[in-house]
């Protein structure tokens, strides 16, 4: 059994980091000029530690114990209020905020790299500190410098919590649907409705929330664009900005769900006596955009618990595999002397365990060229380098999010497999793993909503310039890489793969332009998938061509020039170790997974309708 | 008040360890802040500041002696609030408590701090030796294995409770003085400095660098330097090995009382058990695995008397 719950792969984080994206070109940017790399590896050190000696040991208890609710009061597990209070007084909420916000400025992609360990530690917890960062940065955007005053510094602090209130019991999806309604009388604001699944909407650990509550005001139309947004207090700020009165903010209960038991999944109920006063944010009628402003940064969050709880899942598993004795190498079957080994030596759970590090360092991979883009696109001085950039944002962010949700689900779900009967008992860690991450492929826009996202909105934005964007890169990457001394194989493959994925979007996209809407939103999901396929083994390529020149160096300095004294390296040195397993890794993904994309094209090329025509 | 704070770094004790040839394998060993050490710079830490604000009332100064990759483990203590880090550049191997003790003295009479405070010992060799040797060779008084300090008000003397066989033991030194820490220096109350409030509790265990602490570190004063630049000639071990030396350094000889795995157990029972610290008057017990006389111990007439140094060499 091994050692500890949390387990981090800081190895590929810091390869993902430093040496997977341009990680210095970040420090040209003068808002990131005190992001270098000596000090990155610092904080990933530091916050390695305080995540798994802090954070990590309550998740477990946590989950068994789950949130309560009694007499109209929420309680968390035990320790989550002083596991959330030492987040905040350490500085890990929102380390990407500027300083008026109480953070350090620094990139999001070291932003996610230590979102991981938060996630990791703690999804439950994870999610409270999530959201009141969220909001937080939405207020310091939009608000006014009155509400910012009142609100931004106890969100900061961490006393006070921030919640997204959007869903309503018949209005998931389809937001412009809720029934919630803001009044005015005289200057002020009151708002009147119910709002469900509403994470951390309230709890113990804080002494109040902050609600941004979507509402339709009085004459606003229906639909989207009627919606605004509004600020409101559990209890109002008094005079000394402390919790005053009480604002007719009722939690009329939680649910009992699958994961996530340590965070509080409330109904709430606004102006059961018609006493909610809200405060709005920004203009009315703009609720809608200023939700969507915030909504890359969140589902890069999502995008987090995907990676964050698979890698648990995987280092577990694989820690698992590499102890559990089991049986006999399958050339020694019939020898009953032969000498039991541990059952990563066999090759179907081999497979097992290679299908998780690929797609976990994948998603990883993803999630940090993305945030990587992100910070280009907010920190660059040139110009067009910003916008291509956040046109890379664009479109990366619905693959990230539904990507590696379902495939980090599929994640846990092999390492519960690894485990066998073990991985499915409580005792284990890995099936709250998988629990807690399917959550991932629902909220924040399901992964139906994502895949109409890329299929309906970025392919089509700007004439498909976001596409083009991306597969120039891509396609650019293969053709100058062509001729990769080791690689050459699995790079042809990929550029065979990046040509069907483009056929395919054009087969689509044709489609389309004929009119035809029902086709194209029906193949949104595999289309989705095929997309994160690609693009994720074009990233996992690029690694293993960096892997393969620091491992040549290896060998050079160390004189290991046959099989033999290499593989005697490799078992002695970890670094060698790793940059070995890394080529391997991305083949693995190119021959077993990337080449599934040949199937999805050839179903969506065949314009099968069988589901539409189902009677029901 | 200023206050040097001696640090090494160790192998991490959480790591599983890998034998080759018979010898702990370090290739590619992660590598951490001696735990002992650690409490040693959140009780300077302590000393050195009023509790809930950010005023400083002292300085606390960082001393590592080891390859300059250490850099990164004196870095973490810098972004704990240390002021400022000195290196002295040597391999560890080349290492032994003589040979460190004197890097420490010579750092002393540079620096003249009002206190010395270092962990009772490391958990790689488990030597328990330097502090003594240091403050023998500066004839300084000594403490050692401190579970709580109080500051007096003039910062004149420091009143240290030892742990000793069977519980505690109170004693006054007038500072300048040399002090080692023991597991309990941690707990919410163990130190005092009649600024911060006395009923002041602290999070248990040395604190977590903050992320502005973290980000402030690298803009702190770390200055490298060679042993020569302290006028010691080499760091080459003074006492050579003889025949048979090299292979009972390379093989750990079966025994319960080999120390390393004492010292890891202890810092490990530390990380992971939160009653522990309450429960065990003497944490050392750990790390002495049957009843010893306190002439064997060495150290208790050396402190006894203040001013003497150390009779364990």
């Amino acid at each position: 059994m091994p050692d500890r719950e949390f387990n981090l792969d800081l190895r590929d984080i810091r390869f993902a980091l430093f040496e997977g994206v341009d990680f210095a070109q970040l420090g040209t940017c003068e808002r990131f000029s005190e992001s270098d790399q000596e000090s990155i590896e610092l904080l990933l050190n530091e916050a390695a530690k305080f995540h798994r000696d802090v954070i990590a040991p309550i998740d477990g208890p946590g989950d068994k114990e789950g949130c309560r609710f009694e007499d109209g009061k929420v309680f968390t597990p035990k320790g989550f209020g002083d596991a959330y209070r030492a987040i905040c007084e350490n500085g890990w909420l929102g380390i990407s905020a500027g300083e008026e916000l109480g953070g350090m400025g620094l990139p999001t992609v070291v932003e996610m790299a230590v979102g991981e360990m938060q996630v990791g530690a703690c999804c439950s917890l994870s999610l409270s500190v999530g959201l009141t960062n969220g909001a937080a940065g939405m207020l310091a955007e939009f608000a006014t410098e009155e509400i910012k005053k009142a609100y931004l510094p106890k969100l900061i602090a961490g006393t006070w919590q921030g919640t997204m209130c959007l869903t309503e019991a018949q209005a998931g999806s389809a937001v412009g649907d809720i029934k919630t309604v803001a009044r005015k009388e005289g200057d002020q604001w009151y708002v009147t409705g119910t709002k469900v699944f509403i994470t951390s909407g309230d709890h113990d650990m804080c002494e109040n929330h902050v609600h941004l509550v979507l509402a339709h005001t009085q004459d606003a139309p229906k639909g989207i664009k009627g919606l605004s947004l509004f600020v409101v207090p559990k209890y109002l700020p008094n005079a000394q900005g402390n919790p005053g009165d009480f604002n007719d903010v009722v939690c009329a209960g939680i649910e009992h769900k699958m994961g996530i038991h340590g965070s509080a999944t409330c109904v709430l109920s606004f102006g059961d006596d018609d006493k909610c006063k809200a405060f709005l944010v920004g203009e009315e009628c703009q609720g809608i955009r200023y939700m969507f402003h915030m909504m890359n940064h969140a589902r890069l969050g999502v995008t987090l618990q995907g990676v964050g709880l698979a890698a648990q899942a995987y280092n577990y598993a694989f820690e698992y595999a590499k102890e559990r004795i089991q049986g006999v190498d399958i050339e020694k079957l019939k020898d009953p002397n032969a000498e039991r080994v541990a059952i990563v030596e066999h090759p179907d759970v081999k497979r097992m365990l290679m299908w998780q590090k690929a797609m976990v360092e994948g998603c990883r991979a993803l999630l940090y060229e993305t945030a990587f883009y992100q910070d280009i696109a907010n920190g660059a001085a040139d110009e067009k380098a910003r916008t291509e950039a956040q046109n890379a944002v664009e479109f990366l962010t619905p693959v990230c999010k539904a990507y590696s949700s379902d495939q980090g689900f599929e994640v846990t779900r092999l390492a519960i497999q690894v485990m066998g009967g073990y991985g499915y008992v409580a005792e284990y860690p890995v099936e709250r793993h998988m629990r807690d991450i399917k959550i991932a492929s629902i909220y924040e826009g399901s992964n139906g909503i994502q895949a109409l996202d890329l299929l309906g909105r970025k392919l089509t934005t700007k004439a498909g310039l976001y596409f083009r964007q991306m597969l120039q890169k891509m396609q650019g990457w293969a053709k100058d890489n062509k001729e990769h001394v080791q690689l050459e194989g699995e790079i042809e493959t990929l550029a065979k793969g990046i040509d069907n994925w483009s056929r395919t979007t054009m087969t689509l996209g044709m489609k389309g332009m004929q009119g035809d809407r029902r086709y194209p939103v029906l193949c949104a999901t595999p289309y989705l998938e095929m997309t994160g396929n690609v693009i994720v083994a074009w990233l996992l390529l690029k690694q293993a061509v960096i892997a393969h020149d620091k491992l040549e160096a290896l060998h050079t300095s160390e004189d290991a020039q046959d099989w033999e004294t290499r593989d005697q390296l490799y078992a002695q040195d970890p670094e060698s170790r790793y940059y070995y397993n890394k080529i391997e890794t991305a083949r693995f993904f190119v021959h077993n997974i990337m080449l599934r994309n040949r199937g999805i094209a050839e179903q969506i090329k065949s314009e099968d309708r069988s589901a539409l025509n189902l009677i029901v | 008040m200023k206050i040097l704070v001696t640090v090494k770094r160790v192998p991490d004790p959480e790591q599983k360890v890998k034998i080759k040839d018979n010898a702990l394998d370090l290739s590619g060993m992660n590598f951490v802040v001696n735990p002992f050490d650690e409490y040693a710079v959140e009780a300077a830490l302590r000393l050195t500041e009023k509790a809930g604000t950010t005023e400083r009332l002292g300085e606390v100064v960082v001393l590592g002696v080891g390859p300059k990759d250490m850099t990164q483990q004196i870095r973490s203590c810098l972004a704990m609030g240390a002021d400022r880090a000195i290196l002295i550049e040597g391999n560890d191997d080349d290492l032994d408590s003589e040979q460190v003790a004197r890097v420490v003295t010579a750092v002393y009479e540079q620096e003249k701090p009002d206190l010395v405070l270092m962990g009772k010992q490391t958990v790689d060799g488990d030597n328990n030796q330097v502090p003594q040797l240091v403050a023998g060779y500066l004839k300084l008084p000594q403490a050692t294995f401190a579970c709580s300090l109080d500051l007096a008000a003039d910062q004149k003397s420091l009143l240290a409770a030892r742990e000793i066989d069977g519980g505690t033991e109170n004693k006054r030194v007038p500072l300048p003085a040399v002090a080692s820490v023991d597991l309990r220096i941690v707990l919410p109350q163990s130190v005092k400095n009649n600024v911060t409030d006395a009923s002041h509790a602290y999070p248990e265990g040395p604190r977590y660098a903050s992320l502005k602490g973290i980000m402030k570190a690298k803009r702190k004063p770390l200055e490298q330097k060679s042993a020569a630049d302290l006028g010691i000639k080499d760091l080459a071990p003074r006492v050579q090995p003889g025949p048979g030396d090299e292979a009972r350094r390379a093989t750990p000889a079966p025994s319960r009382y080999q120390s390393g795995v004492c010292g890891r157990a202890n810092a490990e029972a530390h990380r992971r058990s939160e009653g522990l610290l309450g429960l065990t008057p003497n944490v050392n017990a750990f790390t002495v695995p049957a009843p010893r006389s306190a002439h064997e111990r060495g150290d208790k007439h050396g402190q006894r008397s203040i001013g003497r140094g150390a009779q364990r060499r």
